[in-house]
Order: C-alpha cells, then structure tokens, then sequence
C-alpha cells in the first residue's frame, strides 16, 4: 500500500501496519489450530494404525521399535498409562508390565550367581527362553524400555554402562568409580587380580583390594585361588562364563 | 562308562574350584556340585566317593583347576545333611553316596520281584546285586551297604525276611 503524503497518509500507514498485526494474529491462531488439528488426525491415524496392525506390533520386534520412534516423534506415549486407549488398542500396558515381570524374576535368578549385575544382551536370552518358541519374541530394545518403567519402583533397577557395554543392575547401591573400573578392567580376559588392577588402574595394592574384596562381599566377584602361579583371580560372572550359557 | 556324562556349565568355570568365602555365594556354589555328584554317581553307577583321590569329578585338566580335599568334604557335608550320603570313616576319607534314596531302590526291588513273580521265593545277597536275573536291571551292581539298608527298611515295612547264611555272600532273602 502507498504510503500517501500527510497525516491522512500517516494515520493510513498506522491502520494497514493494525491490520497486518491483527492479520498475522489470524493467521497465527489458525496455523496454530491448523497445527492441532492436523495433530490430532496424525493421532486418529496412528490409532487406527495400531488397531490394524496390533498382530504385528506385537510379533516383531523391529515393527514394534519403529512404530515407537514413530509415536515418539508426533509426542505420543503407547506406554503412558495402563488406562489410555493405548493399552487397550494394543495391550502394551499388559505386555511391558509382563516383559517387566520376566525381567525381574530373571534377574533374581541369576543374582546368587553375578550379584545383581547382568549383561544385557545375556538378560534378553534368558527372557526369550523363558517365553519359548510360542511366546512373542522381545528385543532390546523391549527389555530397555520394560526396565524404564521398572526403575519407578526404585530397588535399584537400573541400566549401566561399563567399558561400552550394557548391564542390568537389580541391587540397590552405586557402582562407584572403582568398582566400574574394576569391571572395565575384568572385561578383557572375565577376571582381573590385585596385581592387574594396580598395573592398569595405577592404583595403591591397599586401594585395589578394597575394591575387589568389596566386589567380592557384594557378590558380584567369585575368588579363584587355583591359578598355577597361586594368585588370586578375581572372577565376575556378568561378563561371561558363570552361568548357562542359556542365560 | 563315564563317556557319556556330560559336565555342566560351571565345570568350566575356574572359580567354582575354589570354596568361596563369602556365605551366599558359597551356598549356590555348594548347591551346584551336590547336584552334580549326584547325576554323576548315577551316570557312573557310582556308591562310594574316595575324597582324597584323583577323580574326573572333582578336577578339570582342561582348565587347570581342582577341588581342594577342604572344599570336597565341605560339599559332602552338605549332601550328608541333605540325607543324600553317609560318611563310612570318621576321618572323612570315603562317602557313601544315595544317589537313589533307600526308599526309591527298595520301590525298585519290589519292583524287580513283582515282575518277575518272585513272591515267595528266596535269593541270596549276591545273587540279588549280581545273579543273571539282575542283570540288565537297576539292581545290578548295586552297593551291598545300600541293600542292607534296603532290605532292612523292607524287613520293617514286613515285605521280606532275612536270613544269615554261613558266609556273607549267602545272607539271604525271602519275599514274603
């Protein structure tokens, strides 16, 4: 619009700039409730989606992962609650807690043996067999989602992360610095000794010992005094060769 | 005779050779070996253990490892409170091991007379652990401290009579 000469052409100018403030507002307000609406239809879509396709979803682990990433990305949760037409759609409020279920009662299985410390990738098959060949299979990524929701109920579940690899830790109780070095160190041969640690971690004989005798009340470490040359080893299960190898 | 005996996982494993100081750990590891001599013994036909001699299953050469005499007693005594196993010295050298207990071998006995209608008829000791009728079953080869205690239970229960012969090996038995 031509800005004309004069107060007329002043107070034309402030009125076009008004409208195209209450315009912008306008188009503001519908992009916004176009935004929701078309929001919504993604939700009346992914739901339909999920009606349609809960017998995959619920057979295949890949499917499931991506049909969460796309949940994740329009902001829903499937897993938020039990009540949510979510879980009635696709069940999952049942299927993580059972997967939840699985994972807590193989972890105390196995804790006599690894003290509560168990790889993650051992975890899923021991799981897995445990469901049997008619049981749906589950993932990793299932289990690591199955022990989000298990970390609500406190007692320690929780995932870490030693030397790149993951773990199940079901005991309550940090693993501090020392400890998870200790098991960084353990993880190339399964043992490590005093010796070892005082070489790898240039740690005092004192303080190496008090870390893996800790590891050892805690029962996450198993002593081996059979060694040719009479040193103690220091064993840890959770990094393979104390259980079945089922598990 | 022991080829076909398959060790479990934790045979390989070092440390389950060496007893653990630590009691909850102890407790699983001492669990997992009474559970193995027992399917061993039976495998093997297997009724009394030496403790201090060299075994197949109490050592692994192929991971350089093996059960010290303090950590096999120790093991022992847990099979002996479970019932599963009688010391026969006090100085601990040689055990006794049920791997059947007295009430599952004298199920079998009984067994073994009823089905080839011995009711009423009379074997000796020997015959019953290695006469050709046994052969082939269960019985055979059984440990004749164990059938004392066998026929003994049965003599209570009133299902056999014994009887001394002249010489040990012609103690007999009547199936009643």
């Amino acid at each position: 619009m031509r800005r004309g000469p004069g107060i007329a052409g002043l107070q034309h100018a402030a009125r076009t700039k008004e409208q195209f403030k209450l315009t912008g507002e306008e188009v503001k307000k519908n992009t916004l409730q176009a935004m929701h609406e078309q929001l919504a239809a993604f939700r009346a879509n992914l739901e339909e989606f999920a009606r349609k396709h809960r017998a995959d979803i619920r057979r295949d682990p890949v499917f499931r992962a991506q049909f969460h990433t796309m949940c994740a990305n329009i902001g829903v949760d499937p897993l938020a609650s039990n009540k949510s037409l979510w879980a009635s759609t696709l069940g999952f409020g049942d299927y993580y807690y059972e997967l939840g279920v699985q994972v807590v009662e193989a972890c105390l299985a196995t804790r006599s043996v690894n003290g509560g410390i168990m790889d993650l990738a051992s975890l899923l098959k021991y799981v897995n067999r445990r469901r049997g060949s008619q049981g749906e299979p589950v993932s990793e990524d299932d289990v690591v989602r199955a022990i989000s929701k298990l970390k609500v109920l406190g007692g320690g579940f929780d995932l870490v992360t030693i030397g790149g690899h993951q773990y199940v830790r079901s005991v309550p109780g940090e693993l501090n610095l020392d400890k998870n070095k200790a098991l960084e160190v353990a993880q190339g041969r399964g043992y490590t000794s005093v010796a070892e640690m005082c070489t790898a971690a240039g740690w005092p004989k004192s303080r190496a010992e008090d870390v893996l005798q800790a590891l050892t009340r805690e029962g996450i470490a198993w002593v081996d005094d059979g060694a040719p040359d009479g040193l103690r080893l220091y064993w840890f299960p959770c990094l393979g060769g104390g259980l079945d190898q089922a598990a | 005779m022991t080829s076909g005996f398959t060790f479990p996982y934790f045979f390989n494993y070092p440390p389950y050779f060496t007893l653990q100081p630590v009691k909850e750990t102890r407790d699983k590891q001492v669990a997992l070996w009474c559970s193995l001599i027992l399917s061993f013994c039976q495998s093997t036909k297997t009724y009394i253990i030496d403790v201090q001699s060299e075994s197949r299953l109490f050592s692994n050469d192929s991971i350089n490892r093996k059960l010290s005499y303090e950590a096999r007693a120790a093991i022992l005594d847990e099979l002996v409170a479970q019932g599963r196993a009688e010391w026969v010295d006090k100085s601990k050298t040689q055990c006794l091991i049920f791997w059947k207990r007295v009430e599952e071998w004298a199920a079998v006995l009984m067994d073994f007379v009823r089905t080839f209608g011995l009711s009423d008829s009379v074997m000796t000791m020997d015959e019953l652990v290695g006469g050709d009728d046994v052969r082939g079953t269960e019985l055979f080869g059984l440990h004749t401290e164990v059938l004392a205690r066998v026929l003994r239970l049965l003599e209570a229960q009133g299902k056999v009579r014994t009887f001394k012969g002249s010489t040990a090996e012609e103690h007999g038995v009547k199936f009643l």
